[in-house]
């Protein structure tokens, strides 16, 4: 089985997406892998206060895209004009 | 700047991108006033840097960032005008403001810059309408630490106004009026650490109150009549460019033991002076005697710190070349373009200086011998420029006959590191220039030669690094230009002087590949503002302007020198030279196929080139 983390948003929502996609982001790689520091790296549960559930499910979708385009498929990602301040914020703090 | 921007994530990257898409993706995120004002700095200052790049900043939209925004960069952006001030005006938390270059930039638009309380650094280079008036607004800007205001309008009477803004450590006040009795009262001015004056009025006498600044590191006193570097106990950079180093003070002790960057550039010495100067700095790094009447280069053997030599232009020569290997690995970038130096000191020099990045020998007599020592004895070499030397891409066997005679440049392919090469010299054929094909690894590579042809420019385009190419004054046609398949990597093709291509050929060419910035006398383009832009924010660009005019830049950029270039190509060749061209092997390199330009239309274009001037 792929091993999953999840991801919940500032009101709670939960993503559940692969922990290789979540990767992309720099923060929650340090957040997984720091041995023994974070509670999130026995968990693999992160919560995101500061981020809607509208960013952060942009946000997946970016890791799946990025994941996609490493591996040679060059697509275009869609960003909302609306959706670029919060998402660039977000991927900011996430280091993605 | 451009560094920041490949710092940042990728996402935000494209999240930039997508916000300043078009003056309709803006009109969706800007009522977000809430995200706005919680952007971190370094966010918002990209915001900002990037609508204003794509032409998509008005003055009210300036007002969504004014609790953000730390850093505005506006250098050379002829739009702004008091109606923007006003807006920046309001700006709480700005730290930095750049408006070098903004023509419209006066005393009243000034104005609103006494609200900028946090302010700390205020670029006004050449805003040549900013006077004494505009430094009272100035005045009330306490924090102020950095302050440029060379090459405006300023006089003595505005430049005593600055000894109020106690915070200064650094002062350009390049090309200013400044006196002897302006040093005096900018005294209480002592945490002073950056002091450009160059050009001012500033005399011996004044140069004394210098030494009151006690934390000085860097001292500008160019084209000054001062004779006589005061004795700064910690200075680390000197420039004293065309200056008449003809006196050392009695009260001299310490001479200038700290110096680490000694830029004299055109300057004149006395045989004591010349002694004082030079003698043992072994802190030193970066020495610029370029332009100098300097003939004994022997004070080089005692620095063993040195990484930066500029000997160009001065008697420099075979016989000096020794002291130089004696300064040995620690060096980095030598210029002896202009010199006597000849393939026997690249001989001797070579096997000293095997660190050397750096290497001009361009306008000197090395021949293709120099290319051997070059590539075998200077493995860390990034930079070569070879233009105007007596290179002729050669080396001669025993036997006279020309079949004997092997390629010289192939032996480049040793240097695993150069990325920019240089090779503009008038007799170089494609032949001799064919090896160059296969040095992978060049970014930059500039060629000018009226001998070369279309050949040589689609031989270079298997160079898969390649970012910046010139092909300068060559006899390139349209039809070779049609069939040349540029590599993805390149951004600039510079084809000044071609004179064979026409208007459509050139508009075609920049249409067939939007991502290449052609350069041609055909070309509109605005250069001055990509020029701008280019240049790094932590040097003040007044210093870029007086290092093109004062060390006589030996590649001019100035329209002056493009128009005289474009004059020699019309005059090179006469009607019956340009008949026989029709039949020339260029036409015959490439496989026959659409029509060629025929000469009637050539002479027609020829024409109207003249006349248009």
């Amino acid at each position: 089985m792929r091993e999953t983390v999840k991801l919940i948003s500032m009101e709670g929502f939960e993503f559940v997406i692969d922990r290789e996609a979540a990767m992309v982001s720099q923060t929650i790689r340090s957040m997984l892998t720091s041995p023994g520091g974070f509670s999130e790296s026995k968990d693999g549960v992160v919560t995101f206060p500061d981020i809607s559930t509208t960013i952060l499910e942009k946000i997946c979708q970016y890791f799946y895209w990025s994941l996609q385009y490493s591996r040679g498929k060059e697509t275009e990602f869609q960003i909302e004009p609306e959706l670029t301040l919060e998402l660039m914020m977000a991927a900011n703090y996430l280091h993605t | 700047m451009e560094m920041e921007m490949e710092m940042a994530s990728p996402l935000v990257r494209l999240c930039l991108e997508q916000a300043c898409k078009s003056g309709d993706a803006v009109e969706r995120w800007r009522l977000q006033r809430r995200s706005l004002e919680r952007l971190p700095p370094h966010l918002a200052d990209a915001l900002l840097r990037h609508l204003l790049r794509r032409r998509l900043l008005f003055p009210s939209l300036l007002e969504v960032f004014k609790h953000s925004v730390e850093k505005i960069d506006l250098r050379g952006e002829s739009s702004i005008n008091a109606e923007w001030m006003a807006y920046i005006g309001g700006f709480v938390n700005l730290l930095s403001l750049n408006l070098s270059d903004c023509q419209r930039i006066n005393n009243s638009t000034l104005w609103p810059i006494t609200g900028l309380t946090s302010l700390t650094e205020l670029d006004l280079s050449r805003c040549s309408k900013v006077t004494d008036a505009g430094i009272k607004h100035l005045q009330s800007v306490a924090n102020l630490e950095k302050l440029w205001i060379s090459q405006t309008g300023v006089t003595e009477a505005g430049i005593s106004l600055l000894a109020s803004l106690k915070n200064l450590s650094l002062l350009d006040l390049g090309g200013l009026p400044v006196t002897d009795r302006n040093l005096t009262s900018l005294q209480g001015l002592t945490k002073l650490e950056y002091f450009d004056i160059w050009g001012s009025n500033v005399t011996n006498e004044g140069a004394v109150s210098i030494l009151k600044f006690s934390n000085l590191s860097f001292l500008n006193l160019s084209w000054t009549s001062v004779t006589q570097a005061p004795d700064i106990p910690h200075l680390e950079c000197l420039h004293m460019n065309k200056c008449a180093l003809l006196s050392i003070s009695e009260t001299h002790c310490s001479a200038l033991s700290s110096l680490k960057k000694l830029v004299l550039s055109g300057a004149t010495f006395s045989a004591e002076t010349e002694a004082f100067y030079f003698a043992s700095k072994s802190s030193i790094t970066y020495v610029d005697v370029s332009k100098t009447p300097i003939q004994n280069f022997s004070f080089l053997e005692t620095m063993t710190k040195l990484e930066h030599l500029d000997l160009s232009s001065t008697a420099f020569g075979d016989d000096s070349v020794e002291f130089v290997a004696c300064v040995g690995d620690t060096l980095r970038n030598l210029n002896v373009s202009d010199t006597k130096i000849t393939s026997t000191g690249v001989e001797i020099l070579s096997p000293h200086v095997p660190r050397l990045e750096t290497l001009s020998l361009s306008q000197t007599f090395v021949d293709d011998l120099s290319i051997l020592y070059i590539s075998t004895m200077m493995p860390c070499l990034k930079d070569l420029d070879l233009s105007m030397t007596s290179i002729k891409g050669f080396i001669q066997k025993q036997s006279p006959q020309e079949e004997e005679a092997e390629p010289s440049l192939a032996a480049l392919k040793s240097l695993t590191s150069l990325e920019t090469l240089s090779l503009e010299h008038p007799y170089l054929s494609d032949t001799a220039l064919s090896p160059l094909s296969s040095l992978t690894g060049l970014t930059h590579l500039s060629l000018k030669g009226p001998s070369l042809t279309d050949f040589t420019l689609h031989s270079l385009s298997s160079l898969p690094n390649i970012v910046s190419l010139g092909v300068r004054d060559a006899v390139l046609t349209n039809n070779g230009l049609e069939k040349f398949k540029p590599p993805l990597s390149l951004r600039t093709l510079d084809l000044k002087g071609c004179w064979l291509l026409t208007k459509d050929a050139i508009a075609g060419l920049c249409k067939r590949h939007p991502h290449v910035k052609v350069k041609h006398e055909f070309v509109q383009d605005s250069t001055s503002l990509d020029q701008n832009q280019l240049l790094p924010r932590s040097s003040p660009p007044q210093s870029f302007a007086k290092a093109s005019r004062r060390k006589n830049n030996p590649r001019p950029e100035t329209s002056a020198a493009i128009s005289r270039s474009s004059i020699d190509q019309r005059v090179k060749y006469n009607r019956e030279e340009l008949v026989a061209l029709q039949d020339s092997p260029l036409s015959r390199l490439l496989p026959r196929e659409g029509e060629f330009v025929s000469v009637p239309e050539i002479l027609a274009d020829f024409d109207s080139v003249i006349h248009l001037t």
